[in-house]
């Protein structure tokens, strides 16, 4: 990619369709795993990552001419720590039940390979505000594919969706059982899989088009 | 350029390394101080929505702010007691955190914070017993880092409605405290039953730690159970005496 990539609505969706970092760059899952069990947590977490992956490339890009290349990686991931530990404070303080719930997955955020791999298969080649929506393309379409699993996870784990009950009750009192695996990660494996295959079997989507 | 440019300077790689960490640490330490308050505040108001809780004074949806300090002032009093179940001055070394749950200035009864092993972290919570000292009364938990949808149960409203009317003394008045069964309660033996709620599926061992926690925890409190026991005991003896009189004439 050159510094003349200015096309910055193809910069943006690349990220959350073509490119997906779940879906295409397979990146993240581990934290697609974990927080996927309910949709609250799993907005939350998206919705933290795309604002980490923003703002720590366009933080990166900003300095890509100053950070000497050989700490160029400790240098990111101090920008990437910081910025996550004032998003889990920033939580902490005004989404507290939400933060509880996604605990130690925040902090996690550091360790999440969509935001390294942005920092540097992008924003050290590009100018802050490309950057800046490469971050939040990226980390949309980590958002999206985060709440197509947890959809059907919380749906198919515990029939509910956002914490209410969508599986009626006659349903049990016919013998329907919520799928125990579906709360477990393997169940997130199994869904991701399957998304990844949807999505590259779709036509024209995996091509050059779009 | 020369192949490597910026090995040219070690300093000004330090120099850059240096800027950045102060930079960093610094943004780091103006959130956490100043959000120090919120956060606080958050840990405060979640403490009292879950001793309420356990009281039975809320139900599973959450009241506003100002209900709830309400409600806390009105009915929750924190005392710390020594180890013979006597309220002392708090400052002394050794004595526990406990709550008192009063109606019109009457002890209704008392609440325990429970902090117990989970399979994953450590869980803590509240237990709230009757004046009787021995029925519970109410549960509920405010931390805990168990799997969600597994062991994460614990915190779910079903689960903790269960702990409420079992005993931790059997037909015989001996301390069994209450327990986390495998499965359902009622496939237990009927003189076990008062004492055990229904397991989680799927989280054995988070309700084993946390049946070993209440349990640890009651006992460490036992004064305090003993205590109220005593003063039921007495109340009951006067009690009667009263009653008597109606008895009587039948």
């Amino acid at each position: 990619m050159s510094e003349e990539n200015t096309n910055y609505i193809e910069i943006l969706t690349k990220g959350i369709w073509k490119e997906n970092p779940v879906a295409y760059q397979v990146l993240g899952i581990c934290s697609a795993l974990a927080v996927t069990v309910k949709m609250s947590t799993s907005i939350v977490m998206g919705i933290a990552l795309t604002l980490v992956t923003a703002f720590s490339s366009m933080l990166i890009s900003a300095l890509r001419k100053k950070i000497p290349s050989n700490i160029r990686i400790i240098a990111e991931l101090a920008i990437i720590a910081s910025l996550v530990i004032v998003t889990d404070q920033i939580l902490k303080a005004f989404f507290y039940d939400i933060s509880k719930q996604l605990s130690i997955f925040v902090g996690l955020i550091i360790t999440n390979c969509i935001v390294l791999g942005r920092a540097e298969a992008f924003a050290l080649a590009n100018k802050p505000l490309a950057s800046f929506l490469d971050g939040i393309g990226n980390g949309l379409g980590y958002s999206l594919v985060l709440i197509a699993v947890a959809f059907l996870r919380e749906l198919l784990g515990s029939g509910k969706i956002f914490g209410f009950n969508i599986i009626p009750q006659f349903f049990f009192d016919a013998g329907y059982q919520n799928m125990g695996l579906m709360v477990l990660a393997p169940g997130a494996f199994f869904i991701i899989g399957l998304l990844v295959w949807l999505k590259n079997s779709l036509p024209g989507v995996s091509k050059e088009e779009r | 350029m020369s192949e490597r440019p910026d090995k040219a300077s070690k300093k000004s790689v330090i120099l850059f390394a240096l800027v950045l960490s102060v930079i960093c640490s610094l943004m780091i330490s103006a959130a956490a101080v100043g959000l120090k308050g919120f956060q606080l505040a958050n840990m405060e108001l979640d403490k009292k929505i879950n001793i309420l809780k356990a009281a039975d004074l809320v139900d599973s949806k959450k009241p506003d702010k100002t209900t709830i300090n309400a409600l806390y002032d009105a009915h929750i009093k924190a005392v710390m007691v020594d180890d013979q179940g006597k309220i002392i001055t708090p400052g002394v070394p050794g004595s526990l955190n406990l709550y008192l749950y009063q109606e019109n200035g009457e002890i209704q009864g008392y609440i325990l914070p429970i902090n117990s092993r989970g399979l994953w972290g450590k869980i803590q919570g509240y237990l709230a017993v009757e004046k009787d000292g021995q029925t519970i009364s109410g549960f509920s938990i405010f931390s805990h880092s168990e799997t969600p949808g597994l062991g994460g149960e614990i915190e779910s409203a079903w689960f903790q409605k269960n702990f409420k009317g079992k005993k931790i003394l059997n037909a015989q008045n001996k301390f069994v405290s209450v327990g986390i069964a495998k499965g359902k309660a009622a496939n237990l033996p009927q003189d076990l039953q008062p004492h055990y709620v229904d397991g989680i599926s799927g989280a054995t061992l988070t309700g084993k730690y946390l049946s070993e926690g209440i349990q640890q925890t009651l006992v460490t409190y036992d004064a305090v159970s003993i205590t109220f026991r005593q003063k039921q005991a007495g109340a009951v003896k006067k009690g009667p005496q009263k009653a008597a009189t109606p008895a009587g004439i039948n």
